[in-house]
């Protein structure tokens, strides 16, 4: 367990920029969210974490050490792949072992206890002697994540290792990630593109914008107060309406209909964060702002209602009780304390 | 050592090796097919096409090994589709029974068609007995004999360069191709046989290349009178001994197949690139 | 395509070619091994009678006895060289990290590509002037030579189906450069470097051509020594040798199916 530290990390590959410069402190212990979509360089700077990529520029400390020019295999982090990278010609105890065979780490017998305690802590004791091919991919799984942690390493590296998984499983792998993570403390980087993985697993959240740190925060506040409107993009489906602040205070929609927003702003142009499940939706004649209704989804329990508003595309998230039909005018009404405004 | 040094590393054993035995050999050869007594000469080169003895040899080998790439082409391709389509256990036999005769030497299998095709082998006879031949009936040392045992050896390569390309079609687009109107004929010519068209083209350019070069098949099927340019280079080294010719013929041979192999390579670059 | 969707006549015709097809590929072995049991001076098919003479007087003649064990010779030192050599370029070439690749995997192949006959007289030329007579060991160099293409390409085709995070995935659990080929790579490449090294096997064991070029008196291997006896004067016992040839690519065949899958390399 060890704390990570980066220094003004720059990576290019040939003329392409991947990452401008990230510097990153990561406590021991923590748990850290690389969020991003494809291509952010989130997964190269967990590579480079890792020593599978160098750096162009900057620094990369792992436990006040300098690691930036360390190999990978000299560096004491452990890594989980997205394919899961099992050895496919050793069972599953020699893989969860093979860490610990390549590192010298114990005698045989040590090692061997090592690799039952790792399979009990993924519930995997019964599969012992399986070859990685006939496991499914929720065990397969679950043995890359023994494999990772049973060397009991200064960094353990997550590279979007549920996104391979069904929803169901994945949902289960959380609460097991979460558990193991209470249990180790181990200094924990997850690389996900995956929003609701990032907030309900991590101890803080990394926004990650072409190669850039757009924002960092906890989960709750990450997601209850995004910096930009990038932000606020990645995190929850908000609604982005753009506005400007009128002389009286309140917000003045591209059609002139006017919100009150609850707070003293200067003049000038902003951008209005309406979060889906903060918006309520009621009939034309109620108090509110005027909505066109474009499309009903009806998800079961609840349903989603694509909107136009203000010549703007936005959906919001409602209870079944009433139903709106395509062309019908609605009122949409939000708490003022619960719209976020970004300056534009 | 970085990563670099050590690939090199794993590579260079190899690379010295074809370096030094391959083409260094091949280097050599090149520059003996123009040496003559008083400096580089091409004497040998127009010794060989301004004789008529060996522009009949060339004609030979170029007309035979396109009458054995057309044969292989037409067995091979309905043999590589069925192989293509059958169950996996058919399959399997099939592949074994086309790879049995590619592992087995080349001489051994000619010599089965020696057997075969001599003057009272089985073949004539049961020709002569059917009443399609006369008494006279020869097939040995004719053309005939080495188009037919040169089909044999060349045929498992064409089957099974065809089967890679054929083996990767989607059958779903033959069913698609049924529900748009196709017969079963009509979905071979439109969606089977231009998708695996690279196959054919690739095999065929082995099979020629293949057919052009080699000698033991046509020497032991055809005789001394039908000599096919491999076995004039051959009889060039081990009876007159004379190098530099067979030097010389050993370039047209190659040239010859540069000239068939390059524009295939320049097109499949394209397609790739 | 489902088999009812083909119309019956088309699988009555499929049937009939397959038959035919199957009888013209194994004719000519099926006579060599029926020449071989004959009670006959001469050689015919069908044979008169069924005796094993001829593999007596196989077994027992020097000439026929010491072209096997130089053949054999060869070839399990083929085996080896081509399989360490080749298998070695393979790695070096699926990890994809020397510059060229492309032009380096093409200048590993080209031995496939050009004819035989053109390198036989180039090693032949080569040896002499540089040399002097050949030898032994310029068989086994030229045999090399040849086998190597097939050795990389096997090896290739199997490595280039593993999951090619292995590697990395062992280097962040602490393995170092010969760890990670002992442990992953080769392990990884198994299959392929086995098929190839039967491969090699084989190609060396009934190679013609080369061997031709490069005979000389106590250089002679088998299928040189059969090709001679067929060009001067054949009896069945040509066809004793050739069936233990045969019987001995059977087994080969069988081993690599049975050890590796054969359709994976008969199209690669």
């Amino acid at each position: 367990m060890a704390n990570v530290r980066l220094e003004n990390v720059k990576k290019a590959f040939g003329p392409v920029q991947v990452l401008h410069g990230i510097s990153l402190d990561i406590a021991s212990g923590e748990f850290v969210s690389l969020l991003g979509a494809s291509g952010c360089g989130k997964t190269t700077l967990l590579r480079i974490v890792a020593g599978l990529e160098a750096v162009t520029s900057g620094k990369v400390e792992i436990g006040g050490r300098d690691v930036t020019a360390l190999a990978p295999e000299k560096r004491d982090i452990s890594m989980m792949f997205q394919s899961y990278a099992l050895l496919p010609h050793l069972s599953v105890a020699e893989n969860i072992r093979f860490p610990l065979r390549m590192r010298g780490i114990g005698s045989r017998e040590q090692q061997h206890e090592k690799v039952l305690a790792a399979l009990e802590t993924v519930q995997l004791g019964h599969l012992a002697d399986r070859k990685p091919r006939q496991l499914s991919g929720g065990q397969q799984q679950r043995v890359a994540l023994a494999r990772a942690i049973v060397s009991d390493p200064q960094v353990l590296l997550l590279d979007e290792p549920l996104s391979n998984l069904d929803a169901r499983l994945r949902e289960d792998m959380q609460v097991e990630l979460i558990e193991i993570h209470k249990r180790l403390k181990l200094t924990t980087i997850f690389v996900t593109h995956d929003q609701e993985e990032a907030l309900s697993l991590s101890d803080r959240i990394v926004l990650f914008n072409a190669g850039k740190v757009e924002q960092q925060d906890t989960p709750a506040d990450i997601y209850a107060q995004p910096a930009t409107e990038f932000a606020s993009n990645f995190l929850g489906s908000a609604n982005l309406v753009p506005a400007e602040i009128g002389s009286d205070g309140s917000a003045i929609l591209a059609d002139g209909q006017s919100l009150a927003v609850g707070r003293e702003l200067p003049v000038g142009k902003v951008s209005l964060v309406l979060r889906q499940e903060d918006l309520s939706i009621a009939a034309e004649d109620a108090n509110g702002l005027k909505a066109t209704v474009r499309t009903r989804v009806f998800l079961g329990a609840r349903c989603r209602y694509i909107l136009d508003l203000a010549g703007e595309r936005i959906q919001i998230l409602t209870g079944n009780d009433q139903t709106f039909a395509a062309g019908d005018t609605v009122s949409l009404s939000i708490d003022p304390a619960r719209i976020r405004i970004i300056p534009r | 050592m970085s990563d670099r040094t050590e690939n090199l590393l794993l590579a260079a054993p190899g690379l010295f090796l074809l370096a030094l035995a391959f083409f260094l050999p091949i280097g050599q050869m090149l520059a003996l097919s123009v040496e003559g007594p008083e400096g580089p000469t091409l004497a040998h080169f127009s010794r060989f096409l301004g004789d008529g003895f060996y522009l009949g040899v060339l004609w030979r080998t170029v007309r035979l090994s396109l009458i054995i790439t057309v044969i292989c082409a037409l067995i091979g391709f309905p043999l590589a589709y069925i192989m293509a389509r059958v169950g996996p256990r058919a399959r399997l036999w099939l592949i074994i029974l086309v790879i049995l005769p590619l592992m087995t030497s080349v001489v051994v299998r000619t010599f089965g068609w020696v057997v075969l095709l001599s003057r009272n082998g089985l073949i004539p006879e049961l020709l002569r007995d059917m009443g399609l031949a006369g008494r006279t009936f020869a097939l040995m040392q004719t053309e005939t004999a080495i188009v037919i045992g040169m089909v044999h050896v060349l045929l498992p390569f064409m089957a099974l360069s065809i089967l890679g390309v054929i083996s990767r079609i989607d059958t779903r687009l033959e069913e698609a191709g049924r529900t748009m109107g196709c017969s079963f004929l009509q979905t071979i010519r439109t969606i089977v046989l231009p998708l695996s068209l690279p196959g054919v083209v690739a095999g065929s350019l082995l099979v020629f290349t293949l057919s052009a070069s080699s000698f033991v098949t046509p020497n032991l099927l055809g005789g001394p009178r039908l000599q096919v340019l491999a076995a004039s280079i051959y009889k060039s080294v081990t009876q007159t001994l004379d190098w530099p010719f067979a030097a010389a013929q050993a370039v047209i041979l190659f040239a010859g197949i540069l000239l068939v192999l390059i524009p295939y390579v320049r097109l499949t670059a394209r397609d790739n690139g | 395509m489902a088999s009812f969707l083909v119309p019956s006549w088309v699988r009555l015709a499929a049937r009939i070619f397959i038959v035919v097809t199957v009888i013209f590929l194994l004719a000519p072995l099926v006579v060599v091994v029926g020449v071989s049991f004959s009670e006959s001076q001469f050689i015919a098919f069908p044979p008169d009678g069924l005796s094993l003479r001829w593999y007596q007087t196989v077994l027992s003649d020097t000439v026929y006895t010491s072209a096997f064990w130089t053949s054999i010779r060869i070839a399990l030192l083929v085996t080896v060289s081509a399989t360490l050599l080749g298998g070695a370029a393979a790695i070096a070439l699926h990890r994809r990290m020397l510059p060229g690749s492309a032009f380096l995997a093409t200048f590993f192949l080209s031995p496939l590509v050009l004819p035989t006959i053109i390198y036989a007289i180039g090693m032949l030329m080569f040896w002499s002037a540089v040399f002097g007579p050949v030898s032994f060991v310029t068989l086994w160099i030229g045999h090399t030579v040849i086998a190597i293409p097939y050795v990389v390409r096997t090896t290739l085709a199997v490595l280039s189906e593993s999951d090619p995070f292995l590697e990395e995935a062992a280097r962040t659990m602490g393995a170092g450069r010969i760890q990670r080929l002992l442990y992953v790579v080769i392990p990884q490449g198994l299959p392929g470097l086995g098929a190839g090294a039967f491969f090699a096997f084989n190609i060396s064991f009934d190679e013609a051509v080369l061997s031709l070029f490069l005979r000389k008196p106590g250089l002679t291997t088998l299928p040189v020594q059969i090709y001679g006896q067929l060009e001067f004067s054949p009896d069945p016992s040509v066809a004793a040798v050739s069936t233990i040839m045969i019987a001995l690519t059977v087994v080969l065949i069988l081993v690599i199916d049975r050890m590796l899958g054969l359709q994976r390399f008969a199209s690669t």
